[in-house]
């Protein structure tokens, strides 16, 4: 019993983070039509921000505060002169744009921060761990595993009932009447890809106290929010919290059930959405 | 067809002379670099049967790479050790598994066949990294003996890296002509048909679909060659070796020598191992130069390196326009 | 008698007996000429060492390790009258990248010798590869047993204590807790798995009334996890009462932090780490590592109080502010190694230096290792210990401390599988 609750905690409190930073990608994609090699190494240097805020002032909400507004930052300028040139061009031009900026920023941060491995300790409210049944449970976890729906529902939130949310979803569904219509759409879409960069770097830096810092951090949760977002449906929230949340848990579940093939049913699972559902769970109809 | 051909075998027959002597003019390291340089060649011109002619972008060619490296390590290991049935069964290993993993992923369409692609030579790493017991996990197979080639009843031991280098530029060279013959034939006409416009292609009575398979079919079982060859080279077969980010590999080596250009593919590989060692020489952060350099080369030189410089040069033989 | 001057230490000399030295060292740099060796050509070490990810601090404490030796070596007049010159790579813990370094370092560096090896997959598939380049390997720290067993070759040699010995120890311990049924969590690759197959041989023939956990419930992790809690989890509601824990550097760190966390050392379990009292592990851990569990290492740097380990102890805090670890030892035991070699050989020659190497006896900080000709193995003592804090230093230390000597851990070389001989 415990051990299913265990195995329960852990696979939320990773899939929560893969959620933000599967918003984040899910978003751009939905809106912008742009899949982006480069979320993962956004995630990460949330990540490793976050660390450097907390070795300066030695406050992680500092961090959290500060770091992923600084990722959002570079990455309007990313899209704003390396990205938008592309966008006439065909799909496979951005991919391997974003692609090239993955390699630039997971070696900039080796250059910066070094190649080793780095430990970020939870704020002191959130660190230590409950009884939980004969065995305890991090606190920070379950931080996380509050925090992600919560983060979520404000954002559909937004989406669904704001004007600016209205403005996105118009552009997402049909660029050139947006267009017609006033939406500034280059805007927009800068305004779409520094939101994005937000989630994912919020992801890092509330990442940073649940794993290691380091180098290959972004390389990893690339794929599986790759993963994620296909599975969930481009473009859409619920999918990204049904996908994330179906990884996590096959992440932990997988781990103590199926050792051998637990690496893989990830994949497995992309290859049978794609091929009988390739909108995915919760997308849109092509 | 003809004066195309031509025009491209002088070229073609200078490179394969300066490779033929380059082992005379440089050193021994040099020789191994340039041995790892024409095996990636191979890897990245398989490749670009499917990227630059197919349209088609693969992030899974590791899986087949990687899958040919283990089939032709296996068959030296547990099998005859004779290194034409090592690397037949690379080629046939991996076509056959090019052939069923592509039955599904011809079925989809850009960003989703390049995902699934990759998915799928995900789950090849997977079986590669975890079965423990026939492929060694993670730490690969090796301690294998490389055994002497056979060729028109001479033997030759493959030890000394100019041996193994002569070896590696037979077969990189055949499966680069065997390509060519694909790419000019009817056949590659159709693919590149199909990249421009699969809805006419179709209209015109080819299967795109088959059309495709066939294509991933080749690529693979290229690649496989190619992985086996560079099993032979590294004395090793590792799982790294089928991870989507070995795939990438031949992505950018793709991207900086040119898609549109049958050899850019390699020229892309030798500058990608000539910028890897002169840079790794002050630094060891050399993939920040090669990430900047890849995102100036998608904004500014759409056909890639080589590609470009080729452009340039017929457009000067063509003189101003009208 | 000439070379027995020499390798007193040209400054003692010089400072002794000035005429004599200038008179001899006239007429050896006349016999290097005439030899056609240029008495300045140096002595070219390669180093392949993890630099990055999760194991990277233990490829930078060996690199202080061995620019402590070498630059020791040096003062006192190089090896043989040459200086030497180092040359680091990054091996990233992959075999075919080990591959490729140390071919660059032996074809474009042109070393002498290469020393090193974090990983066990690296050392397993570098060590045949020897043979072709025809280079001495001093291994320093990969512990599969293989390299001097069941592939062992004439090249390879390693110094440092092998999963076959740290588990014997670690067997011998385990025999005396209460524990009955066992698991493990390692990295899931070679290390981990031979740790875990010869913990279960040696337990079982001292206790054979142990149990062990079927491969399905063990907890072997990709070594790229930074997450660990699915494992911690599947051990604590496993049936286990005792955990082999084989995880290492980065992953060691990551697991350590997070089971506590989860409550993994509540006392409900005996635990051994068999790499745990690596200093690279105990500074990040500081206080975070639990007091009182079993932890193996190669060389701890308080278990000998011979005048040489303090000397080097104290060599290697004073400059890198830390006290050293066993993998900066192995390094650094490398190298006056092969310098030892270099000089029973009088040469750096390769094929002499591999014969030099077979038998040899040499006295390091951790305590005199003798390289058995058989296998290529060294036989040299061990440690275990009971983790405690202690105010007076910044990180764990070890108390009690439980020494084993060389000749009790080591298995005898027709067990090995070695057949060199």
């Amino acid at each position: 019993m415990e051990g299913l609750l265990a195995n329960l905690l852990n696979g939320l409190s990773w899939g929560m983070l893969l959620f933000l930073i599967s918003m984040g990608l899910t978003t751009i994609f939905g809106v912008m039509g742009v899949l982006n090699f480069a979320h993962g190494s956004l995630f990460m240097l949330g990540a490793y921000l976050s660390m450097q805020f907390m070795r300066w002032v030695g406050s992680f909400w500092v961090g959290l505060l500060l770091g992923p507004p600084i990722v959002a930052g570079l990455s309007v300028l990313l899209e704003r002169f390396l990205l938008r040139p592309l966008y006439g061009r065909d799909v496979s031009f951005q991919l391997l744009l974003t692609f090239g900026v993955m390699l630039f920023l997971d070696d900039g941060v080796r250059l910066v921060w070094g190649a080793a491995y780095h430990v970020v300790n939870p704020p002191p409210i959130l660190s230590g761990a409950i009884p939980f049944f004969s065995q305890s449970y991090p606190v920070y976890r379950l931080f996380i595993v509050v925090l992600g729906p919560l983060v979520g529902i404000a954002l559909w939130a937004f989406f669904a009932y704001t004007r600016w949310g209205k403005v996105l979803r118009a552009a997402a569904m049909d660029r050139q009447m947006a267009e017609i219509v006033g939406v500034r759409v280059p805007a927009v879409f800068t305004a779409v890809f520094g939101f994005g960069a937000w989630l994912a770097a919020l992801g890092g830096a509330l990442a940073a106290p649940h794993q290691s810092v380091g180098p290959a951090m972004g390389e990893r949760i690339i794929i599986e929010s790759f993963i994620v977002v296909v599975i969930g449906g481009m473009g859409s929230f619920p999918g990204a919290f049904a996908g994330a949340l179906i990884l996590g848990l096959l992440n932990s579940f997988g781990t103590t059930l199926l050792p051998d093939v637990q690496m893989a049913l990830p994949y497995i699972l992309l290859a049978v959405i794609l091929l009988t559902r390739p909108r995915g769970l919760f997308g849109a109809e092509a | 067809m003809k004066p195309r051909l031509r025009g491209e075998a002088v070229p073609a027959v200078l490179v394969l002379a300066a490779l033929v002597a380059a082992p005379f003019v440089l050193s021994i390291y040099g020789v191994i670099v340039l041995t790892e340089i024409l095996t990636m060649s191979l890897f990245a011109l398989s490749f670009n049967l499917l990227f630059g002619y197919t349209g088609l972008l693969s992030f899974g060619q590791a899986g087949f790479f990687g899958a040919g490296a283990y089939f032709a390590v296996l068959t030296l290991i547990h099998g005859p050790a004779s290194l034409w049935a090592a690397l037949a069964a690379a080629v046939i290993g991996a076509a056959l598994l090019a052939a069923v993993i592509g039955w599904f992923c011809v079925r989809l369409d850009e960003i989703y066949f390049a995902i699934l692609t990759l998915g799928f030579g995900m789950m090849l790493f997977t079986v590669a990294h975890n079965w423990r017991s026939v492929t060694g996990g993670s730490d690969g197979l090796g301690s294998f003996a490389l055994p002497e080639l056979h060729l028109f009843g001479h033997s030759v031991s493959l030890f000394h890296p100019v041996s193994f280098y002569f070896l590696a530029l037979g077969i990189v060279a055949f499966g680069a002509l065997l390509l060519r013959r694909v790419v000019g034939s009817p056949f590659g006409l159709l693919l590149r048909g199909s990249r421009e416009n699969s809805l006419r292609v179709s209209f015109v009575g080819a299967d795109v679909r088959t059309l495709r398979l066939f294509a991933f079919i080749m690529a693979g079982a290229l690649a496989g060659l190619a992985g086996a060859l560079f099993a032979f080279y590294n004395r090793i077969a590792s799982p790294e070796m089928l991870h989507w980010s070995f795939s990438g590999k031949a992505v950018l080596m793709t991207i900086l020598g040119g898609s549109g250009i049958f050899l850019g593919p390699a020229a892309g590989a030798a500058i990608f191992f000539v910028l890897e060692h002169a840079i790794t020489a002050y630094t060891t952060n050399w993939m920040i130069f090669l990430g900047a350099i890849l995102v100036v080369l998608v904004l500014a030189f759409p056909k890639g390196v080589l590609g470009s410089l080729i452009d340039r040069w017929a457009r000067r033989q063509q003189g101003p326009p009208p | 008698m000439r070379l027995k001057i020499l390798s007193m230490g040209v400054w003692e000399v010089i400072m002794r007996k000035k005429g004599l030295v200038g008179l001899l060292l006239t007429g050896f740099t006349l016999m290097l000429a005439a030899a056609g060796i240029a008495a300045d050509k140096p002595v070219k070490i390669g180093f392949v060492y993890i630099m990055s990810g999760p194991f990277a601090t233990y490829g930078q404490f060996a690199k202080q390790g061995a620019e402590l030796a070498i630059d020791e070596i040096n003062q006192a007049g190089g090896v043989n009258g040459s200086n030497v010159e180092a040359f680091f790579e990054d091996s990233t813990g992959k075999p075919d990248v080990g591959i490729r370094v140390i071919r660059k370092l032996v074809y474009e560096n042109g070393v002498d010798v290469v020393m090193g090896l974090d990983s066990s997959g690296v050392a397993s598939a570098v060590a045949p590869v020897m043979k072709e380049l025809k280079t001495p390997l001093i291994i320093t720290h990969a512990a599969t047993p293989d390299v001097t067993g069941t592939n062992c070759n004439r090249y390879t040699f390693r110094v440092s204590l092998n999963i076959n010995q740290n588990i014997a120890m670690a067997a011998t311990i385990a025999a005396e807790m209460k524990a009955k049924t066992w698991t493990t969590a390692g990295p899931d690759y070679s290390f981990g798995h031979q740790s875990w197959e010869y913990f279960q041989k040696y337990l079982a023939k001292k206790k054979p009334e142990a149990a062990f956990l079927p491969a399905a419930e063990v907890a072997f992790s990709p070594a790229a996890t930074t997450d660990f809690s699915a494992y911690v989890t599947k051990i604590m509601n496993s049936k286990a009462d005792g955990v082999l824990i084989s995880l290492w550097g980065g992953n060691l760190i990551d697991f350590v932090r997070q089971a506590r966390d989860m409550g993994f050392f509540d006392g409900k379990r005996e635990i051994l780490m068999t790499l745990g009292a690596a200093t690279e592990v105990l500074y990040a851990l500081k206080e975070k590592m639990p007091e009182g569990i079993w932890v193996g290492t190669r060389y701890w740097f308080q278990a000998n109080d011979t005048p040489l380990n303090q000397a080097f102890v104290d060599a290697y805090l004073k400059r890198f502010n830390v006290y050293p670890s066993y993998n900066a030892h192995g390094a650094y035991g490398a190298v006056k190694t092969y310098a030892a070699a270099a000089a029973k050989a009088k040469s750096v020659d390769k094929e002499k230096i591999v014969a030099a190497l077979e038998g040899l006896s040499i006295e390091l900080p951790v305590g005199r290792i003798t390289i058995r000709p058989e296998d290529h193995q060294a036989v040299t003592d061990g440690v275990w210990g009971r983790t405690a804090a202690d105010p007076k230093m910044p990180i764990r230390i070890l108390k009690p401390i439980k020494s084993f000597a060389g000749k009790d851990i080591t298995p005898p070389v027709e067990e090995t599988g070695c057949k060199l001989k």
